[in-house]
């Protein structure tokens, strides 16, 4: 172990890396948002009181909680262009892939906290005259939120780690710049060193961010 | 929507992504089996009286729960065997990788387990003369296996899906076979989606069971 570490190549380029985590944040912050208006679509067709509504949103949950992400992402960036014969971005397939699985997850986030709700509190809101959206925006949804928090910044952070998937579409994220910095430097263990801890610093700095939101919107309790 | 599914590739190169599926249960079974092992180690470490026992296990695990999966295979590929002077294979470096991986998060359950038995067995337990080790293996880990068993399924199920990304160091996986079919015939509409459903298979059965698990745990309790 009389390796010479020198991060001084790394370093000089980080402008290259403040790419990176740029492209990282922002492809995270709008999978997240298309992400739970997809898991908000599915979390309805999967509590709707008809069957051919509700067995179509289940297989799709399904099938997406249960294969790897990366399959997801190389389905979308190769596989689906072929069959509707066009050309998609890295960066839209990217979205696409981790919008549509981080809402198969959602969807049972939503679900589960609406669910949470025990059924006296939905018979005794009907036994006072409430309408079906009053008693959803007055009595389910306010407290069915709180319950949600905590499991949707859970997956919201894994959305984020998943991101690092977006540098085999050969998208300018963290860590494929990190791939171009390397090929640069040939210092692969400074290299990856940093932007492991780079991404901790992110992460690290996202769940605390996230436990501090958390605690205000829970508060009330 | 005039594409036509080639049915008779996926029967040609079937036998192909068998043999993927093969090396992804080889990094799969002995990743989980050898993580949760050290898992157990590790939460012992995170609960012991030492202080710089706690503080390393701490350290050990944020940085594998907190950065992507993805860059500790590249890290554990490229970057530490400069370290330690040895070039690791690619299949030795993506088992490593995911077995530290899966031995943080298993820690984090061992130590949920461990914490949830009352104070009072440790303390009668020593009062009963059994030393530390023999009310772990006698009285604490028996009674909370049980409890455990459904999130020990659920690492499997996330394990599974993160073998997959051992395709990225070229370990010939299922993941890996599928890329490489896909480009070979130009057909990867066939193949990825093939390699999904073969996916789906392998991890849907854990998924089950760890429901199951979970819904007559809650029946009980």
């Amino acid at each position: 172990m009389n390796y010479q570490w020198d991060f001084s190549p790394v370093l000089t380029r980080w402008p290259l890396l403040l790419d990176g985590l740029f492209n990282t944040v922002k492809i995270a912050a709008i999978a997240i948002v298309f992400g739970v208006l997809v898991g908000l679509v599915l979390a309805l067709l999967r509590l709707s009181p008809r069957r051919s509504l509700r067995l179509p949103a289940a297989v799709f949950v399904e099938f997406y909680r249960n294969t790897p992400p990366i399959v997801h992402f190389f389905w979308f960036f190769y596989a689906l262009p072929v069959v509707l014969n066009i050309s998609l971005d890295p960066l839209v397939a990217a979205v696409l892939a981790l919008s549509t699985q981080s809402g198969a997850f959602y969807a049972e986030v939503f679900r589960g906290g609406i669910r949470s709700i025990e059924r006296g509190q939905w018979e005794g809101a009907k036994a006072l005259g409430m309408s079906h959206t009053q008693l959803m925006r007055r009595i389910v949804v306010p407290q069915a939120a709180t319950r949600m928090v905590a499991p949707f910044v859970e997956r919201s952070f894994e959305l984020i780690k998943t991101t690092a998937l977006a540098s085999t579409l050969a998208y300018g994220e963290l860590l494929y710049q990190a791939m171009m910095v390397n090929s640069e430097t040939f210092r692969p263990l400074e290299t990856y060193t940093a932007v492991a801890l780079l991404y901790l610093v992110l992460l690290v700095s996202c769940s605390a961010l996230a436990r501090a939101a958390e605690a205000r919107l829970t508060a009330y309790r | 929507m005039d594409y036509a599914f080639d049915f008779a590739l996926v029967v040609e190169t079937f036998p192909i992504l068998m043999r993927g599926f093969v090396v992804t249960l080889e990094l799969w079974l002995p990743s989980l089996a050898i993580g949760l092992a050290g898992g157990l180690v590790l939460a012992l470490a995170r609960l012991s009286h030492s202080r710089v026992l706690r503080g390393g296990s701490l350290v050990y695990i944020e940085l594998f729960r907190d950065t992507p999966v993805l860059i500790q295979l590249i890290w554990f590929y490229y970057a530490f065997p400069i370290l330690i002077g040895v070039q690791l294979s690619p299949f030795t470096a993506a088992l490593l990788a995911l077995a530290l991986n899966t031995s943080a998060y298993g820690a984090e359950i061992f130590r949920g387990g461990i914490q949830s038995i009352a104070r009072g067995q440790w303390e009668g337990a020593k009062a009963l003369g059994m030393r530390h080790a023999d009310v772990l293996r006698r009285i604490v880990l028996p009674q909370v296996f049980k409890l455990m068993l459904p999130a020990f399924t659920n690492r499997a199920v996330e394990v599974a899906k993160m073998s997959s990304l051992a395709s990225v160091l070229s370990v010939h996986e299922l993941m890996y076979q599928g890329r490489l079919l896909s480009s070979t015939y130009y057909r990867p509409f066939e193949i990825l989606t093939t390699v999904a459903v073969v996916y789906f298979v392998l991890i849907y059965p854990a998924t089950f069971l760890s429901m199951t698990l979970e819904r007559r745990m809650a029946g009980k309790g």
